[in-house]
């Protein structure tokens, strides 16, 4: 009898096996359905794949492409791996595919803990802010000598010497590099990846392109067209509401609420602290507390009142933010360009970019006529983390190879450009430039899937290529960047007389490493732990503005609310780690007059 | 422990029934050996909790530093917070599963047709197959601000706009009890309905001649005959008082409700995981267990001296 | 399955009773509808189109009706492995879970055992107490069950809950029966697979089920110890994966041809996913229904 039961399981579960195959073999036909079943993720596993062959000559047989794991601490668009056109394209001239898996479902830490605890590691990680506990862990492979072997030029000179030695861990070596923010050739400066205060282009051009240049003028202007606008399209042509002001908390990206109060008074991004060296030596200032954090929080809490704020934002999780910036019904945010990026191409997907939806940054100040540095010229050097190669990795020669080679011209204009003729096209004087069709192409999920490989986590370059016509990165080859642009963002950019993201944000035009030398900060204290008293005050601190921003916002009576906020803040011990800071800050103050 | 006298009573008889238990003998020392691989043995890691645990340095090598751990706990206002989260949510939750499921079960046990009996049964255990990660998905939608209860709240004019729910702390642990109930009261029935199923129907018999209303049988026949049961399972579930908390929580939670809602589980994986401090995380995993088992002995030794049906 | 057939009285109802049977009667029904409102909803918003679905008030029927979340959510590249995965571990652990819990059970409850309440008290403290996160990992990484399939079925065999349900039913077993078998000359085992293993039916079905949910449902293993083995990814950590980044996965489907990916939301793919994950559970627990009532006991020791 029994076994009559177990009879009846098994059926059950091999129909079930069945079901699920043939609805996913309708669903999509080449499947890479059984992977290398080696136990060791790190094992060379040679798995011949049948894809074009691509003439070139420095060919790889297909038969020696060897796969490499990596991971990364951030959340990313997973490609087909193993079934993307320019991966394979890459892995013939490299003899590396390499498989990414970004960060799901957890934090960063959370992630690198338990990859650590659970002792098997990705051949190649960029553990972001957990790159020092792998670092402390034992994992990660010295880059010293491969830098100075000499076989890895494009490594070792994509940062100077001294550039370099800043990557240096307390035994004196260099375990990562950082992959951003690195121009070669000139600085084309058509982005800005950084934080500003967005509002979507319709929203100016509803009242003829003013100036908005306060915190109030711009929640101003968001009252005004909200009343005169409630309503407003979805993709698919029905109505919906629209949410005025929207704000993200949820966890790490909680940035987008707290942080404002050092760009409104005017400082660049040192991250977690502001540095006032006006008229006296650089002094660490906690921006949490200043009179326009609390102006800024008190008119939010107005706003929120009043409706303008989102009701949804304290809880909203981050793909719920995305999607309803996709939406086009929301007006306006304060984010980083980097993360909401994606939403450019939802919109263009939709249609919805022809409506005006796409978000125009403002340089906005507390008060009228200060200066801003929301954007910041120069690069900013992060070494807090970057791209490692593990212990775990069978072959760390051809790791560091295929990292050099990310660098190749040829191979960087296939992970950003795509390829000739089909991504992109050259005019007679070599200048690449996309049409309407190729763009739509490229902004499509399924096309970007199949067939782009970014690479996006591994070394690269900013500013202009070898070819001394192009930019490096199609977003920031200026005719590109502003054919590619929307008609509704073209208008606004012309209205206002820019070419460029940072023309319309008006930052101060500064070198960022000569006027701050210890910039930026966070590249400090992105790296605290525990361990120090200052550490623990710092992830208190986070823990309690995390919790209490939001309800601030919320609360129905401000000043009580606040007080209670500060009450709770200041158990923290913020001056724990505003010492700390300080600490760090002469140390960096004194490197630079010493060099 | 009434094994003792047993044992010894066996033992007395034991050669030849040895011999004949061989193959159990060697059965149990199977699952022995399976039981302490992967129960007893990693209680061997709570050496980590009085050393300065680091990987690369392992038990041997790692610091010892006595009580330093325990000590920082216990002074960490967020631990004491944590405990009381777990705490307080673990006994919403044993109390209103419990109540509710006894009463559901009697009130479905006076359904005489089972036509209507079965369906809302079929109906009661589904939840139950759910995932946590897809009733938590569920609960999010419905809560939300444009989901069906505030839809619902907003229609009847119970509130003017929509009530933000997972942002408001006091109704965390409320909400995290209607989980509980939504998912499972169907399937605790069971167990109970099985109980009343095996009540001697003769006791109702005689409560009808006797002229007993229905009020009367429930309360004199079906719960004293639910007692051992109750006793059992409640005895079994305080054990599990304090690991009662992890996946909702951690689904649930936001920034904004995170005093109330970071139990000792997710304590352990902040600290043990994400901070790397192993130590830390075990330590607050060591003081669970030890609850767990005191909570678990003191109810069974209660339950002892009173009479009653008990675990061991 | 119902033993218990109450004798019917054959008076006229009393009005109390009437009232009482209708006010019961309203709250099953009430309880019916917060329990199957929720995922007929759900049902409803994965078969709607995602974008309509965020203006809200859909509710039982599609407004806009599409596939496309299903083809979408079908089409991701790990979905099919995680679904063998998924089907293998639940199937296989099911199995194992099953036959070693009963012995152990079995052996439990042989009342002659010389080492039977040891035995008892050794697996009841399993209940309570663990090793904790981090030494439980580097356990599985020693025994080499990290990035492997075998961490699914192996380390959770053996529950002490479950044995200590099976044994309360086998304790319930006439004695007699096995004692037959036992003058009959039958050792151990053939009682156990002969006698007792046909009359718990029941209570293997409910076990059985107890374990296919859990293991189904499953997913933390998954992140914790398979994380970069994709070979040994499950439906439910996919699931997870995608209720945390939809956004991240949309570029992902094989299906979706070029420009429809637009209208597939977080919201209508969770619907999807959710009714998909859930799908083959429900259908098989009908099957099994009907060993609940008769099969679920549970019962301590009393002098």
């Amino acid at each position: 009898m029994k076994r009559k039961t177990v009879q009846r399981l098994l059926s059950l579960g091999l129909s079930m096996v069945l079901a699920v195959a043939m609805l996913a073999g309708c669903g999509n036909t080449a499947q890479t359905a059984a992977p290398a079943a080696a136990d060791d993720a790190a094992a060379p596993a040679a798995a011949a794949d049948a894809g074009e062959a691509d003439a070139g000559d420095t060919e790889v047989a297909s038969g020696d492409i060897v796969d490499f794991t990596f991971f990364a601490g951030m959340p990313g668009t997973e490609i087909n791996s193993g079934n993307n056109e320019i991966q394979d394209i890459i892995a013939q001239k490299t003899g590396v595919r390499l498989k990414e898996t970004w960060l799901t479902g957890q934090t960063v830490a959370e992630a690198i803990g338990s990859i650590i605890a659970s002792g098997t590691y990705p051949d190649l990680i960029d553990g972001g802010d957990g790159c020092v506990d792998l670092y402390n862990e034992g994992v990660l492979v010295a880059w010293d000598d491969y830098l100075a072997s000499g076989k890895y030029p494009n490594l070792t000179n994509y940062y100077t010497p001294e550039e370099w030695d800043q990557f240096r861990m307390d035994d004196g070596k260099i375990y990562w590099c950082n992959v951003f923010q690195n121009t070669k050739g000139e600085p084309t400066g058509t982005a800005h990846n950084d934080e500003a205060f967005w509002v979507q282009a319709r929203v100016l051009e509803w009242d003829n392109y003013p100036e908005i240049k306060t915190l109030d003028q711009y929640f101003d202007l968001l009252e005004r067209y909200a009343a005169a606008n409630p309503k407003t399209q979805d993709a698919n042509g029905n109505e919906m509401d629209v949410i005025p002001y929207t704000c993200l908390c949820d966890d790490w990206r909680y940035f987008c609420i707290e942080n404002a109060p050092q760009f409104l008074d005017g400082y660049p991004n040192d991250g977690s602290v502001i540095v006032d060296f006006d008229n006296k030596a650089p002094t660490i200032v906690d921006y949490n507390t200043t009179p326009t954090a609390k102006k800024y929080f008190q008119k939010l809490n107005d706003e929120y009142a009043k409706g303008i704020v989102d009701k949804d934002f304290g809880t909203q999780k981050y793909d719920d933010y995305i999607q309803k910036l996709s939406n086009g019904n929301v007006l306006g945010m304060c984010d980083q360009y980097w993360d909401f990026q994606q939403v450019n191409d939802a919109l263009r997907t939709s249609g919805l970019e022809d409506l005006g939806c796409n978000f125009v940054p403002l340089g906005l100040t507390i008060e009228e006529g200060m200066e801003n540095r929301w954007h910041t010229y120069g690069d900013t050097l992060n070494v807090a983390s970057g791209i490692a190669v593990t212990t775990s990795c069978s072959d760390p020669d051809l790791a560091f190879s295929f990292l050099n080679a990310m660098l190749d011209q040829e191979i960087h204009n296939l992970r950003f450009w795509g390829v000739e003729g089909v991504d992109y096209l050259v005019d007679d004087d070599g200048l690449f430039y996309r049409t309407d069709e190729i763009r739509k192409n490229i902004s499509d999920p399924k096309y970007r899937a199949d067939h782009l490989c970014f690479y996006s986590y591994l070394p690269q370059y900013g500013g202009t290529s070898d070819d001394g016509i192009n930019a490096n990165m199609p977003e920031e080859q200026p005719s590109e960047f502003f054919n590619g642009l929307a008609a509704p963002m073209q208008k606004c950019f012309t209205a206002y007389g820019a070419k460029t993201y940072p023309d319309l944000i008006g930052s101060v035009k500064e070198d960022v490493n000569a006027t701050h030398p210890w910039f930026p900060m966070w590249s400090y204290s992105n790296n605290l732990d525990t361990s120090t008293e200052g550490g623990v005050a710092w992830t208190k601190m986070g823990e309690t503005k995390h919790e209490w921003l939001p309800k601030v916002v919320m609360s129905s009576n401000f000043e009580s609310e606040w007080e209670k906020y500060m009450k709770a803040y200041e158990e923290c011990k913020p001056e724990d780690f505003l010492a700390e800071m300080q600490e760090e800050l002469d140390r960096r103050v004194a490197a630079k007059s010493g060099n | 422990m009434s094994g003792k006298e047993t044992s010894k009573k066996t033992m007395a008889v034991s050669k030849k029934e040895i011999k004949k238990q061989k193959v159990l003998i060697i059965w149990s020392a199977i699952f022995v050996i399976y039981g302490f691989v992967f129960y007893y043995l990693p209680l061997g890691g709570w050496v980590m909790a009085f050393q300065n645990y680091k990987n690369k340095t392992g038990f041997l090598h790692s610091k010892w530093i006595g009580l330093t751990k325990f000590k920082f706990l216990f002074s960490d206002a967020t631990f004491l917070r944590v405990i009381r989260n777990t705490f307080c949510m673990g006994t919403l939750n044993l109390i209103f599963t419990t109540v509710v499921a006894i009463a559901f079960a009697v009130l479905l046990n006076e359904i005489k047709h089972n036509w209507i009996k079965k369906p809302i049964q079929t109906v009661s255990y589904l939840p139950h197959f759910l995932s946590w990660i897809i009733v938590t998905g569920i609960l999010n939608d419905a809560l939300s601000s444009y989901g069906i209860v505030n839809e619902l709240l907003v229609k009847f004019g119970l509130t003017d706009s929509s009530v933000p729910f997972f942002s408001i702390p006091a109704l965390f642990w409320p909400i995290v009890t209607f989980a509980h109930l939504w998912k499972e009261t169907g399937w605790n029935t069971i167990i109970y309905l099985s109980a009343i199923t095996a009540i001697d129907p003769t006791l109702y018999e005689a409560g009808s001649i006797d002229g007993a209303g229905r009020w009367q049988k429930i309360k004199h026949i079906t719960l004293p005959g639910l007692r051992p049961t109750i006793i059992v399972l409640l005895i079994m579930n305080l054990g599990n008082l304090l690991n009662a908390g992890f996946e909702v929580q951690y689904l649930l939670g936001n920034g904004l409700v995170k005093s109330v809602s970071d139990t000792i589980d997710i304590y352990v994986l902040t600290w043990g995981i994400s901070q790397n401090d192993y130590s830390l995380g075990t330590a607050a995993g060591i003081f669970k267990s030890v609850v767990s088992i005191a909570i678990i002995l003191i109810a069974n030794s209660i339950a002892k001296r009173h009479g009653e049906d008990r675990l061991f | 399955m119902e033993k218990i057939v109450y004798k019917k009285s054959h008076k006229m109802p009393k009005a109390g009773d009437v009232i009482f049977h209708i006010c019961n009667g309203l709250f099953m029904l009430l309880f019916c509808v917060v329990t199957l409102y929720p995922v007929l909803n759900t049902l409803a918003i994965s078969f709607n189109d995602g974008v309509d679905a965020m203006r809200g008030g859909v509710h039982l029927i599609p407004r806009i009706f599409t596939t496309q979340n299903y083809t979408t959510v079908l089409a991701l590249k790990n979905i099919t492995q995680g679904a063998i995965i998924s089907v293998l571990r639940t199937v296989l652990g099911t199995a194992f879970a099953l036959a070693a819990n009963a012995l152990l059970a079995f052996i439990i409850s042989q009342k002659k055992f010389v080492f039977r309440s040891q035995l008892s008290l050794f697996w009841v403290i399993t209940m309570y107490v663990n090793g904790g996160m981090v030494p439980i990992m580097i356990l599985y990484k020693n025994l080499h069950l990290t990035n492997s399939f075998w961490v699914y079925v192996i380390p959770g065999m053996v529950s002490g809950f479950n044995v200590l349900v099976m044994r309360t039913y086998m304790d319930g077993l006439p004695e007699s029966l096995q004692e037959a078998a036992q003058i009959d000359g039958a050792g151990y085992m053939t009682i156990f697979l002969k006698v007792i293993t046909p009359l718990c039916k029941p209570i293997y079905a409910t076990v059985a089920l107890f374990v296919a949910v859990f293991q189904w449902n499953s997913w933390f293993d998954t992140m914790l110890y398979n994380r970069m083995a994709d070979q040994y990814t499950t439906l439910q950590y996919e699931l997870m994966k995608m209720l945390s980044a939809v956004t991240a996965l949309k570029g992902n489907t094989g299906a979706a041809t070029t420009g429809q990916t637009v209208n597939i939301t977080p919201v209508s793919i969770r619907a999807a996913a959710t009714i998909l994950t859930m799908a083959p559970i429900v259908m098989l627990y009908p099957f099994l229904q009907r060993y609940f009532v008769t099969g679920m006991t549970i019962g301590g020791v009393k002098e």
